[in-house]
This record gives structure tokens, sequence and C-alpha cells, in this order.
């Protein structure tokens, strides 16, 4: 064979391989875009369907046999569930449990063949939230799947199952620092149930470790039950740990009440930064004025952080704007550059150049302006 | 005559609900899924109702009003949103929506708001 025909049969056979792979690439394609249509339209047929249900008291719409092995019917279940609230779940839970839909996702948890079926499956069951699945969501709090744990602890925290409180805290314990922080996440939804399980919880592991515990306090103060106020204040008392502190002071500041405000002002001769600079923020959201004092002295601290903080509680705290204008022509410097810029943040500054605009200043508003032209003058 | 209503919202779910109640309680209804849609059915289209959602591709909910109000045209608005923010509202109520609906939703309770505000 010469040189000629050896190219020639070379590109032929270049061309048929091109050719048949585009011809495949094609044909996926169409499959693919027809099977996204199809499912397209059965999902569309069945929040259709779904749609009369809660329209009509008495609907008897079918929605097909297959409904309950079908994904596109579960996701427009799962898609209509979120867009209403009240009785309107109840009938949808009852549809759910009458195509024997939930009893289909117990099944594919406990006995699905591969790991995207049981995950899609405890999805699927955590976003239902049907009670009936309770007992089952909370088997699978110890799967072997970190996501299917996740997930179990999510649909458990939606339906309020309480018996699965204590389960779930116990993951903080065992779970990895970003899974512990989502597994906290989960028991929001359980409100002040979870209040006495999670305080018990920081109480008993704070020495001995840090990020559970620290976890835990975040997810008290963003339930924000006050039962938890007691209990945290004996955790600031004992901790020794820089960052369960930190934690404590943040969540007490978001609670309030008249019980935090002395232990947060003794905080604030922590040796600790961080510690001081959290008192500080902590006592300005409390915002009562006797904390004023210790938040003017704090504008005259060491740390960038404790000042800067100090001022902006300031700048909230009823009677606060005295020390701020004070500290402006005082002797530290550090304190005056603080508290200008509080005041600018709060707005303070472009106040008094509107009314210096117009030639209506105060002697506080002269005081400010002349002291931010002399900052802005020195560094030129 | 028969009151119309436009549906706008970019959630099928929501515009499927929507029309399948309203249809059934004997109301003329259309539907929009972006916010440019909305606008241009709003313009040229007259409705005694607009059931508007805020966060739609195009053209947000309450752009959709203010072109409408740069252009003379005049609809009831019932905001039907799941932005979770009293800034919003307030805006939602400055801009001439008549109501404020948040998402997820009462269906009944939206029936009898939509009823009412189509009486006044």
């Amino acid at each position: 064979m010469s040189g000629f025909h050896t190219v020639e049969l070379f590109a032929l056979v270049v061309f048929g391989v091109n050719a048949v792979l585009v011809a495949g690439l094609i044909t996926l394609k169409t499959v693919h875009r027809r099977r996204t249509v199809d499912y397209d339209r059965r999902r569309s047929h069945y929040v259709t369907v779904l749609s009369r249900h809660l329209a009509f008291e008495n609907c008897a719409d079918p929605l097909g046999r297959d409904a309950a092995t079908d994904p596109a019917f579960l996701d427009a279940l799962i898609d209509v569930r979120r867009t209403v609230v009240g009785p309107e779940l109840t009938t949808l839970g009852d549809i759910a449990s009458r195509y024997g839909i939930i009893t289909e996702l117990m099944h594919r948890l406990r006995r699905g063949r591969s790991r995207g079926q049981r995950l899609r499956a405890a999805v699927a069951l955590a976003e239902l939230g049907d009670g009936s699945s309770a007992r089952v969501l909370m088997d699978h709090l110890s799967d072997h799947e970190a996501e299917v744990r996740l997930q179990a602890a999510r649909g458990l925290g939606r339906m309020q199952w309480t018996p699965a409180i204590d389960g779930i805290v116990n993951r903080l314990e065992v779970e990895t620092p970003w899974l512990r922080a989502r597994f906290a996440d989960t028991l929001v939804g359980f409100g002040g149930k979870a209040t006495a399980p999670l305080t018990t919880y920081v109480r008993v592991n704070h020495p001995f470790e840090t990020y559970g515990p620290v976890t835990a306090v975040k997810t008290l103060a963003t339930i924000g039950d006050s039962q938890a106020v007691t209990p945290l204040l004996e955790v600031l008392e004992e901790a020794e740990n820089p960052e369960v502190e930190i934690a404590v002071i943040e969540a007490l500041g978001i609670l309030g009440g008249p019980a935090v405000i002395a232990p947060l002002q003794r905080k604030s001769d922590s040796p600790d930064w961080r510690v001081r600079a959290k008192v500080a923020t902590g006592l300005g959201t409390v915002g009562d004025p006797s904390s004023a004092p210790i938040l003017a002295r704090a504008m005259c601290d060491a740390n960038w952080w404790v000042r800067r903080n100090a001022a902006a509680a300031l700048a909230k705290l009823p009677g606060g704007s005295d020390s701020l204008y004070a500290a402006i022509d005082g002797p530290d410097p550090y304190a005056g550059d603080a508290a200008a810029e509080a005041l600018a943040d709060r707005g303070d500054l472009e106040a008094a150049r509107d009314r210096q605009a117009v030639g209506e200043t105060t002697a506080l508003d002269e005081k400010l302006l002349a002291y931010v032209e002399a900052v802005v003058e020195v560094p030129a | 005559m028969t009151p119309r209503i436009l549906i706008a919202d970019d959630s099928e779910t929501v515009t499927s609900l929507l029309t399948v109640a309203l249809q059934t309680s004997g109301y003329d209804v259309e539907t929009a899924k972006d916010g440019v849609e909305t606008y241009e059915a709003g313009k040229t289209g007259d409705f005694d109702l607009v059931v508007l959602d805020q966060l739609m591709p195009g053209l947000l909910g309450l752009e959709v009003i203010q072109k409408w109000r740069n252009e003379g045209v005049e609809h009831k608005v019932i905001m039907l949103s799941g932005v979770d923010d009293d800034r919003f509202v307030v805006d939602s109520f400055e801009m001439g929506a008549i109501d404020y609906v948040r998402k997820p939703f009462r269906l009944p309770e939206l029936l009898v708001r939509i009823k009412q505000r189509l009486d006044t």
C-alpha cells in the first residue's frame, strides 16, 4: 500500500470515528431532552392535580397509578408543600399516605440499592416531614452516611418530634465540625423544647471540647429562649476556654435581660482581648445604661477591636453619646478615633455636615467636625 | 362581568395552584412567568387585580409596578412574596400595593383577600 493510500485510509477512519461520536452525542442529547420534557410534563400534570385537590375539598381526581414511584410526583408534592401552609399541608400529607409515598420512601431509605437512592429518600422524607416516618428517621440518626443522618435530623426537626432531641444533641459529640453546625441548625426547629438538652450538653462538655459546646451555645442564641440564661451564666463562670466564653458572652448579649448585665460587666477585665471585645458588643446589645462607664473605659483599651466595639456599643446605648463626645476631646487619641468612627457610622457626622451647610450647628456638631477635619489634615 | 386576574410568578406551582383555585371561584385568570411578561401583560391587559411576586427574572415585582406607574397604568396589586423583610412590605405599600401576603401562604386566606380587594 502506497503512502497516499495509508493517509487516505487513516483520514477515513478518523472521519468515521468522529461521525459515530457526533451521532452518539446527538442521540444522547435528544434522549436527554425528551426525558426532561417528559419529566416536566408529568411534574406539571401532578402540580395541577394537587392544586385541584387543594382547591376542591372533595376532589377525587386520580394522580395516576405510578405516582408513588415517579420522582416527578415527589418533586411536585414537595414543591406544592413548600408553597402553602395551614390545613393544606394535612391534605397533602393525606395524599402522600393514600398513594403510599411515605411507605415507599421509608422502604427506599432502609433498603435502597444505591447511595443516591437512599439519600434522595432521606431528603424527601425530611422535606415532607410526615409524622409516620419519625421512627424510621430516628433509626437513621446513626446511619453510616453522614448526609442521611443529617436529613433524618432535619426531618425530625421539621415535624418537631421531641423524642429525637436528645439523639440529635448527642450527634454534636461525634460529628465533624461542619456537620455539627448543620445538626445544630436542625435543633432550632424545636424551639424552647431543645433548650434544656442543649444547656445540659454544654455544661457537661465544655471543659473537654470546644467546637460542640460552641455550636450548641450558638444554637441556644438562635432559639432565643430566656430559660437558657441561668445555665449559660453558670458556664460563663466556670469556663476556662476563651472560645466557649466568647460564644456564651455573645449568646447572653442576644438573650439579654437584667441577669446578664453584671456577669458581662465583670468579664470586661478578662486578660483575653477577644473576650473583652465580645463583652463590649454584648453590653451594647443588652443596652443597659449602667454599662456606659465600663464601655467608656474600654474605648481606651490596648486592643483596637475592643476600642472599636466599645465605641459602637456606646453609640447604641441610651446615654452613650455623652461618653463618645467626651472621648473626642479626651486625652486618649485612640479612644477619640474610635468614638468619631462610631459617631460617623451612626450618622452623626453626616447630620452635623447637613446642619453646618445651613448654619445651624450645635456645640457637639462643631466638636465632631473639628476632630474629623484635624484627623484628615494630619496624614496629608 | 367576570373579574380578570393576572397571576405573575416564576413558580409554576404558584401559578397553577392559584389558577385552579381562582378559576374554580369563577374568575378569569391569566398568568405571567417573569417580570417583562408581567409588565407587558399589565400594560396592554385590562385586569381587575394583579397577584404579583417580587423575585422574578427580568424585572422585580416592584420594578414592574414602577414602570406601570411611569406610563400611567394603574392596577390593584396584591404582593405575594417570600421576601421576609418588613422594609420590603413597607416599600410595597408605598409603591401602591393594596395588600401583602407572605409565602408560603394559606390558600383560603389568599382567596378571601382577593375577593375582598376585588369588592372594594
